[in-house]
Parts: structure tokens; sequence; C-alpha cells
């Protein structure tokens, strides 16, 4: 009897799942299907195709995919080789408590390569895939400039705490921020423009306000003291950093694909101000879609204004920086390995890169599907983030461990009992 | 006075054109935009980014572009790099003879603009023709006996070299290229095979004898030079025109651009003889992350069997221009022909060149053609990924279609006569 299972069928976003079919005819070539519908009932798909084994079976974690989305052994290649119907969008959870994503899964015969509305599929199965775990509390905050919410695993704590911050996209994006809190950390996502009250356009970093919200996280009765977390991508890594450089309570700060300097708008942080490094406009680059391809229109960093780089051998905790070499939107490595020369000069041991060769620029938690361009707020074009599918989805399986291990090595007292 | 000039302004599509700005205030950065509305209505647009020199001027002959769609020194860069405001619309002429596609370029400050249209008023602006057939050029649509087809006669006294040109699976009858090799002294017959008035879209086989009738019919005609004829052909055009340079002694020159070595799905048959496709899987298709199908892997599979589906190029008398795409994502062009050229090697034979192109894709076309990596073709796939990186696949249409002709001229003409 022909069945398709996928264990478990309920699980955090960033547990794998087991997918198998039996009953098959020896040999027989099938379509396994993935679909999902976002929030705003975008339709995103992936199709690979596989070959029954003697016994009529195909086992995700065994066999091996002949074409389709992904060639070779990945089991969870359907989740991360998902891509949208209509072009140009981005996947992303925004309601991170009350429902999954539903990933349905579907079984045909022979290779479908195009997709048809009369050919029904042999089989079908349904998993939820959840981005909080069981008893995380999520409570919305608006203690004095703070806006954001904070995730609170159940249980006596302490806990350690992290800010997570997201880049140009704006708003409040919580599901990095509630899946980590599922793995036992105090996670306060934090939005700093185009939200609730605050700004809609970022025009100076203030980060007296990043450090009201590392005090509130501080002062929380479950959080672990003496210094927080910060885990940081794009823009936000830039303010991750400063906020490692001139922040105290800072002790682990994760970089994600993130400048080295300030850019665009100022940083102020009580009497100083730092100015940004300029923009280099006529270097954008025109992909053959017509997305922009940003990566070199920051300069290298020899070009950037000294008075913008972010003084990295200030920072008193420790800095992980992670960066995906086949980023079009920018050259995170070669900023990283500026701020650990910078480091190094002082004598500083206190910073490493995870560098990924064909990582781009999102890098997200694990099974994520690649999103290599998309629109986003603010821009009329569409930005280019670049990624070799199978090698980003590598990297962010591999990378969401060592943050994870990175933030309970240095917020811990048990230091590096992992 | 700020000035933007481009020599000459009516020209063939595969001439370059020189493009200058100057009255520009020295190291002012502008952007060039250039843009083109197809026959039916379509937008192409590119843009790039240039600093002007220390007295205001700017030519693309020798200027680097510091951004935009290419970077560096690239003088038509703005003519290959034109992009649909649509996504997956490729850019086609159909009727060649009674109009040019028109570029217009206009010139801006810096800061705009990014997109395929604006409404802003440029600093300066030209237009350019862009031509797919010569003054004089005459178009003979072809219907004799079973012939579907467009003849192309260049102008002038005597005779010329006759040429046969094919596309591919996507049928029709596409007329630029042999408007073009007729522009540059070819008599050339743009010939169709499928899709095309009553030549069914899937025929079952593939009758060599109708290709013939094709070599017959040119041979015969008064203008054109004998003893034989050429033969350009892409893709399934190109299985074709292996096979006629393998049974029919008319073609004494072939020219295979990202074609098999073998059949790809419709049997050939000539006298009676029967020649069989070899067998793909389909399983091998992929999809890349935006979702483009990728065909090239489907004869991957199987050894030394496959060998017997390998047609016997040996037996071909005319020499051979092998012309690959490295970065074919359609057609393993590189595989194939590596594996026709070693069987010629086998059987001592050395009449061939191979030109293979790295970063340059499946849709190898006339010169200053923009890469179309990305089209549907109605019957098989909305969206078929063709390969190619824009650079290097503009340098390889550019160099290609020369030893094109270097090559048809060399073969088709007396030794006298070939003095390009």
């Amino acid at each position: 009897m022909l069945q398709l299972t996928a264990n478990p069928a309920k699980a955090l976003a960033d547990e794998p799942v087991h997918i198998r079919v039996t009953g098959l005819p020896s040999s027989q070539v099938v379509t396994i299907k993935a679909s999902l519908k976002d929030e705003k009932g975008n339709l995103f798909q992936s199709k690979a195709f596989y070959r029954a084994n003697e016994a009529g079976e195909v086992d995700l974690e065994e066999a091996p995919a002949f074409g389709g989305d992904y060639v070779g052994v990945h089991p969870m290649g359907l989740f991360w080789s998902l891509k949208p119907e209509r072009a140009l969008r981005r996947l992303l959870k925004q309601d991170v408590m009350n429902s999954p994503f539903w990933v349905t899964l579907e079984l045909y015969d022979s290779v479908c390569f195009q997709d048809s509305t009369t050919v029904l599929p042999r089989a079908s199965q349904m998993v939820q895939r959840w981005f909080s775990g069981p008893g995380v509390q999520w409570q919305q905050i608006q203690e004095g400039r703070v806006r954001g919410t904070f995730f609170l695993p159940s249980g006596e704590g302490p806990f350690p705490g992290v800010v997570d911050l997201f880049g140009g996209i704006g708003g409040l994006v919580e599901f990095r921020a509630s899946l980590l809190a599922a793995h036992g950390f105090a996670v306060l996502a934090l939005a700093y423009f185009a939200y609730e009250d605050l700004p809609d356009k970022l025009l100076e970093v203030d980060l007296e306000y990043f450090e009201e919200a590392a005090n509130f996280l501080l002062a929380h009765p479950k959080v672990q003291r003496p210094g927080i977390g910060v885990l940081s991508v794009c823009k936000g890594a830039e303010i991750g950093l400063a906020m490692a450089c001139y922040l105290k309570q800072v002790v682990a700060t994760v970089c994600i694909n993130g400048p080295n300097a300030i850019t665009e708008v100022p940083l102020r942080y009580k009497d100083l101000v730092v100015a940004p490094t300029g923009l280099f406009p006529e270097r954008i680059q025109l992909h053959i879609s017509g997305a922009l391809r940003l990566r070199h229109c920051r300069g290298d960093p020899r070009e950037l204004n000294r008075q913008s780089v972010l003084p990295v051998e200030k920072a008193r905790g420790w800095i992980l920086f992670i960066v995906g070499e086949k980023d079009e939107f920018l050259d995170g490595r070669a900023r990283a390995e500026q701020a650990l020369a910078q480091l190094a000069s002082h004598g500083r041991i206190n910073g490493r890169m995870l560098a990924y060769p064909g990582a781009g620029h999102l890098i997200e938690p694990p099974y994520a599907p690649l999103c290599y361009m998309s629109w986003n707020p603010g821009v009329s074009l569409p930005l280019l983030w670049g990624g070799d599918r199978v090698a980003h989805a590598a990297a962010q399986e591999h990378a969401w461990g060592e943050i994870q291990k990175f933030f309970r090595q240095h917020l811990t007292p048990a230091g590096s009992k992992l | 006075m700020v000035q933007l000039t481009a020599t000459p302004l009516s020209a063939l599509v595969d001439e370059p054109v020189h493009i200058r700005a100057t009255g520009l205030t020295p190291l002012q950065l502008v952007v060039f935009h250039a843009s083109l509305e197809d026959e039916v209505g379509n937008l192409f647009y590119s843009l790039a980014f240039y600093r002007a020199n220390e007295v205001g001027e700017i030519d693309l002959d020798h200027a680097a572009a510091l951004g935009g769609d290419y970077k560096g020194v690239h003088p038509m860069g703005l003519f290959w790099s034109l992009k649909p405001e649509k996504p997956v619309t490729r850019l086609l002429k159909r009727d060649v003879m009674n109009s040019p596609f028109r570029v217009q370029i206009k010139l801006y400050d810096r800061h705009l603009p990014i997109e395929a249209k604006t409404s802003e008023a440029p600093k300066a602006s030209v237009t350019l023709e862009r031509w797919y057939v010569a003054p004089g050029v005459t178009r003979i649509p072809v219907r004799e006996g079973r012939l579907r087809g467009t003849l192309f006669v260049p102008s002038g006294e005597g005779r010329f070299p006759g040429v046969i040109d094919m596309f591919g699976a996507s049928g029709g009858l596409l007329e630029f290229r042999a408007s073009l090799l007729a522009s540059r002294g070819f008599a050339s017959l743009a010939l169709a095979h499928c899709g095309f008035e009553d030549l069914p879209p899937q025929p079952e086989k593939v009758d060599l004898e109708y290709f013939e009738e094709a070599a017959n019919f040119l041979l015969k005609h008064p203008k054109v030079l004998g003893p034989g004829i050429g033969v350009v052909s892409v893709c399934r055009g190109a299985e074709i025109g292996l096979s006629m340079a393998i049974h029919l002694k008319q073609v004494t020159a072939t020219v295979l651009i990202n074609g098999p070595n073998f059949i790809f799905s419709i049997p050939h048959v000539y006298r009676g003889q029967i020649f069989k496709p070899r067998p793909h899987s389909i399983q091998s298709i992929s999809i890349n992350a935006l979702g483009f199908v990728e065909f090239y892997h489907i004869f991957d599979e199987g050894g030394p069997e496959n060998s017997q589906f390998c047609l016997p190029i040996e037996k071909a008398q005319g020499p051979f221009l092998f012309i690959v795409g490295e970065d074919d994502r359609n057609v393993n062009g590189k595989v194939f022909a590596k594996q026709a050229t070693e069987q010629l090697k086998r059987h001592g034979k050395n009449n061939w060149t191979l030109l293979s192109y790295p970063g340059a894709g499946h849709m190898i076309e006339p010169p200053y053609s923009p890469l179309c990596c990305v089209s549907g073709i109605a019957s098989v796939c909305s969206a078929i990924h063709w390969g190619g990186e824009v650079v290097p696949h503009a340098a390889a249409q550019e160099h290609s279609w020369k030893e094109i002709q270097k090559f048809l001229r060399k073969h088709l003409m007396p030794v006298v006569a070939s003095q390009i």
C-alpha cells in the first residue's frame, strides 16, 4: 500500500523532518512536491524527482534526487528549495505564536516538472512548522522608548538574554527571536524604525535607544546577568557591532553580513556623533532581471571614511562575524576581515569569523528557503541577495548551531559548558 | 552645451556604434540610458554610470563604466545589456525588411534613473536605427513544393554562396539571422522545419529529403554560387544540420551552434533509413533558484551503450565549425561537440574547428543582441533557462559571428574570390 510519511508531523521550523515513501513499484520514478501558502496567500513550491529502490521505497535521508530543485541526498531539500510562485516574494512568518506554516507534501507518478491542475497526487501529507516552542511566553514591550516583543522560555531561569535585530526591512521581525527562545534564550525582538511610534524612516542610529533595550533585558528577573547577547543581520549587524563597541552590557555579539562602519545615517551615543561613510551609487549594478546588486556600491574597506569605522578594539565582549561569500548585497567577508585585523592590531583576540562559501546575504535559521532576490520596503526595484541554494542551506544549518553555542559559551556562568 | 553623438545613426544590427558625450562638467557622473520598444510593445532598457574626463567628455570606446548593467570599457554594452521590463521576454525582430529597431540613448545626471522608464527630461538624447537587412537585399518568400522559408539575396551582380539557416525546436520561421547573412554577402534561406504554416509543431519524423529539396532549391537559384551550400544552425536546427552534412553531398560547410551529436527526440529518415533518437532521462531536469527549468542534464546518463546513437559524423565530407556556449543550461553542447570532434579525430578527419566560449549560454546570436537567458516555448515549458553571463556572452557573439562568416567564405567561395 502506497504511503507517504513525514515525521515529526509537527515540529519547530528549525527541526528536520524525515520523509519516506513506501509501497511503490520497484524502481519507479516519482515526483515529491512541497507547497506552502504564507499568511498573505502567496504560494511557495518545490519539487524533486526520485527513483524508488527495489523494495519500492524512497527514504529522503538516503535516496538521491535526480532532478528538480536539487540533486543528490538532501533530506530537507524540499523545504529549503521552496520558491515563490509570484516572483520576488520573501517567505517570512508574521504570527509566530498562534499558527505554524502548513507544508503540504505530495507524491506524483513519474516526472512532473510542469504544474498541472488535472493530475492528482497519489499520496499527500501535511506537516506543521512552528516558530515558537511549547511554554514560551510572548510579551509585547512598550517600556520607555523600547518597542518590540519579548520571548521568555518556560521555567525558573535565569536564561541568557539576547537582543535580536533585523535590517533595512524595518518593522518588527519576530521569527528568529521566537525560534531562539525555543532553545532556552530570553530574546527581545527589537524594532527601531517603521513600527508603532518609532520613526518611519531611519534618520539616525540613537545608540541610547539600544542601550535602553539592553537594560530592559538585564533588569528582567529571569534574564542572566551581567551581560546580554546581540543577534543581528545587515543594518542590524552594523548596530549590533556598535553596541558591542560602546555598551558594556553587551558581552556577546553575532553580526551576520553587516558593515564594520557606520553607513548611510549617523550614529549618536550621548555626546558622540559618528558620521556615516559615503555610498558610491554609480557602482550600483543591475542584474539581468533588473534587480539591484549593491555589493560594490559601498566601496571596498580601504575606501571607508576612517571616522566612520567602528572602534571594535573598544568592545569588551566577544564578537562572532558570520558571512556569506556569495552575498550580492554586501561584501561581508571583507568587512569582517577588516574588523578582525583592527582587533589584532590592538592585540585583541575576542573576534572570530565563520565564512560560508556559496551562502548569500539572507542567512536565516535552518531550512528557510533561499531568498535570492526580493522586493524590499522603500526600494522601487528588487534587491539581489545572492547565494547558491545547496551551500546556503548547509550554511544556515551550521551557523544556527554555532550561534547557540556562542551565546551559551559567553552568556552563561558555566562558560564553555555547551 | 551637452551633446550626445552616436555614429553611425543608422546601421546594421551587427555593426558597432561609437557613442560620445561632450560638454559635460569635468569629472561629472552621468547615466547613459538605452531603451527600445519591440514590435509588440515590450520595453527593453539598459543603463550604465560613467564619469566625464577632465575636459567633460565621455567616449564609450575608451571610458570605463563604473556600474549599472556592466562595468569597464564596453563600447556596445548599452545594446547587449538591454533587459526586458517584463521578465522572461525575448527580443526578436519579426519584420526584418521594413523597419529597424529604434534604440533611444539618453543622458541623465547621475541620480537618475535606474528604472525602465522615467518622466525626467534627459540632458541629451539620440535615436539610433538598428537594421536587420542592408539596402538592396531582396526578400523572397519560398513556397516551392514542400519548402517553407524565406530566401534573402544580397544586392549586386553575380552569384553568392548559398546558406541554409535553421533555428531550433521553438519552430516558426525566424528570419533575422538569414537577413543579416545576406547583408554580409550570402544568399541565405531561412528554412522552417516545424510549427510553421502546414508544418506540424511536433512532427513525427525529420525527413531529410525535405532538407535535400531545400539544398537543391538553393543550388538551382540563378543568384547562388555552387557547387555546394553551407548550413548555419542552432540547437535542434544543428541536430538537423549535422544529419544534412552526413547524408547530403550538397552540404559543403556546416556551422553547428550548441547542438547534439545525436538525435534529441524525433527520428530522422533518409531514403528508407531510419535514425533513432537517443533515450533521455527526464528526471534529470533541474529547476534553478528562480524557478527556471534546465534541461542540460537529461542526456547525462548512460555510458558506452549511447555510442550507438552518435551520428556518423565521419561520413560527412564537408568541414565543420562547432560553436559552444559553456554555460548553456539547455543543451550540454560542450560535451557533445567534444564527442563529435573525437569521433572525427578517430577517423583521421581534421577538417573541423571548435570554438568554445566560457560564460556564453545557449542563445548565441549575432553581435550586440541582448542575452536572452530565460524564455518560454509554448509546447514545452514557460520558463526555460538558456544560461549565459551577460559580458562573456556578448564577447562570444561578437567573436563567433566573424568566425562564422570567415568559415563560410573560406569553404563556399573559390579561393580567388575570398580576399576578405
